[in-house]
């Protein structure tokens, strides 16, 4: 395509454009970082009196790191369950031998479409009948809600781009369709199933709506951590707190830019 | 695929749908039953009293959406329609950072930024733009909840636009130059109409998403006046145990979401 010329005004709108975005976008998260470090801040001073990292390093003990833990914990438990669970629906669905198979597909798909907090709410009322409300199997079931449903699309769509020409291969030489999946197509899709498996520990890893119903009073990840720390004026600590849950999409973003494709970000909008 | 083999495979299958149906399923469906039940007789009460208690936050509600999604498709498709002309390959990396943000975070984050006695008044304050001292009142309102609403979608819908502008052959884009249109005529007389559907659907998803948004409100109110609907469902089950009021509120932003269901839906049929 014809480049256009570079007109004064279109240099000024550009420079004006990037000094806009880069404001919008890295004010806010500026701010957390300011006040992350902010061990005495008095209004109006247009910066803290007093930086260090006092914050930071309670970071390091107590509930903030039984939050992270407890976490990770969560989300790594979350992450196999939803990769073992989703890898048969997703094989069956990128062949089209899933039985029911658009009304199966459907039921992938609704918990992204309707609003999240009415269904987590009555799924609480269920969770105290049968005494898994306040546990951790009860918060990862919510969050196998949100986990089942990325699993189940990035792995269809990583099953489907592998071509049924080397399974047929495979077939003819006599292995079984199970024993083809195995040898063949998963280790092929490997990218795939990384890529999912990243994408379901981060949603979990980050997940508050139903940690909040379901977790209460017992259950705190670092997003409810960092929820109750900035609702209690404790700006600091749920500064250091946002910063912490940042950094791995944030480190997922510049390693892998290149490599994510388009529909796996898309997914990363409802995190 | 022998017979045992489809049988295996199919029981293999069987666990992730039984759990999406006990945590997603279920719950959709007593959601849906609870909010015509009070005191455990059949009723429209829980409706009833939705209209007196928090009607004025149902447009309220769709008020902030409405706004956040004008906002979030005005700056979009300029700078979708940017990002294609004229490729700008850091700042739109830099527009994709929001997206790796979580909701939570970004409540959070936009709370310290704008509220009166936040960042952004210390350092328009500092630059001399406005009067140092001044609280601006952006960050408790419905406007700094649109801006916080629109600062986390517009990842998105960027990223969503450029796919489909990208897909706009460029023989269209010379042509209309050739006709002497800069960018602006280029981006609305030309990508624009050419990407409808998938500017449609962006915009569906992201209306649905500000309805339903709740960490973002939960951390920005400042609990009096106005709130969103999700805020009003949350107290009304968490504080005052009210299942019933709060299933109708629920079962209200159902409808509302219909568009986006239906959007879903379609994709899957397709």
């Amino acid at each position: 395509m014809r480049s256009p010329s570079p007109s004064l005004l279109g240099l000024v709108g550009r420079a004006a454009l990037g000094a806009l975005v880069l404001v919008a976008v890295v004010g806010p998260l500026l701010s957390l970082g300011l006040w992350s470090v902010a061990e005495r801040w008095h209004w109006p001073a247009p910066f803290p009196q007093q930086v260090g990292m006092k914050y930071w390093s309670r970071m390091l003990q107590g509930d903030p790191l039984r939050a992270l833990t407890r976490g990770v914990t969560i989300a790594s438990v979350t992450t196999v369950l939803a990769l073992a669970m989703a890898v048969p629906v997703a094989y069956l669905a990128a062949r089209r031998r899933l039985p029911a198979g658009p009304l199966a597909l459907a039921l992938f798909i609704l918990p992204q479409a309707f609003p999240q907090l009415p269904v987590f709410a009555s799924a609480t009322v269920l969770f105290y009948r049968w005494n898994l409300a306040g546990t951790v199997p009860g918060v990862v079931l919510i969050h196998l809600v949100g986990g089942l449903v990325y699993a189940v699309w990035t792995l269809t769509a990583a099953f489907r781009s592998i071509g049924p020409e080397l399974e047929e291969a495979a077939q003819n030489l006599g292995a079984s369709t199970t024993r083809t999946f195995f040898r063949v197509t998963l280790p092929l899709a490997m990218p795939g199933v990384v890529a999912s498996a990243i994408l379901v520990f981060l949603h979990s890893l980050d997940e508050f709506n139903g940690t909040l119903l379901v977790g209460a009073p017992y259950v705190t990840t670092l997003p409810v951590y960092m929820y109750t720390a900035s609702l209690g004026y404790e700006l600091q600590i749920a500064s250091v707190t946002a910063l912490v849950l940042m950094v791995p999409g944030v480190v997922l973003l510049l390693l892998l830019e290149r490599f994510l494709r388009a529909e796996y970000l898309a997914f990363f909008g409802h995190l | 695929m022998n017979r045992w083999e489809r049988w295996g495979w199919t029981l293999a299958a069987l666990p992730a749908v039984l759990v999406l149906l006990v945590t997603f399923g279920l719950p959709l469906a007593q959601s849906l039953a609870a909010s015509f039940v009070r005191d455990g007789r059949p009723t429209l009460e829980n409706y009833a009293l939705v209209y007196r208690l928090y009607r004025q936050d149902v447009l309220y509600t769709l008020g902030v959406a409405a706004a956040g999604v004008l906002l979030t498709f005005a700056c979009g498709i300029h700078l979708a329609g940017y990002f294609r002309l004229r490729a700008w390959p850091w700042v739109e990396f830099l527009l994709k950072v929001p997206l790796f943000v979580p909701f939570v975070v970004t409540g959070h984050a936009m709370r310290v930024f704008l509220q009166p006695s936040g960042t952004l008044s210390l350092a328009l304050g500092a630059l001399g733009l406005v009067a140092p001292g001044t609280r601006l009142g952006l960050g408790e309102g419905w406007l700094g909840l649109v801006l916080a609403l629109t600062w986390k979608h517009l990842a998105l819908v960027v990223l969503l636009l450029v796919g489909a502008f990208r897909a706009v052959d460029d023989s269209y884009l010379e042509a209309a130059q050739g006709f002497g249109a800069g960018y602006l005529r280029q981006t609305w007389a030309v990508l624009v109409p050419m990407s409808a559907t998938p500017l449609a659907l962006a915009c569906v998803l992201t209306l649905t998403s500000m309805l339903g948004s709740f960490s973002i409100p939960l951390l920005m109110s400042r609990g009096s006046g106005p709130q969103m609907l999700m805020i009003d469902l949350y107290y009304r089950f968490g504080q005052h145990g009210d299942f019933g009021v709060a299933s109708a509120l629920g079962v209200i932003s159902y409808v509302l979401a219909s568009g986006a269901v239906y959007a879903y839906l379609r994709s899957v049929a397709r």
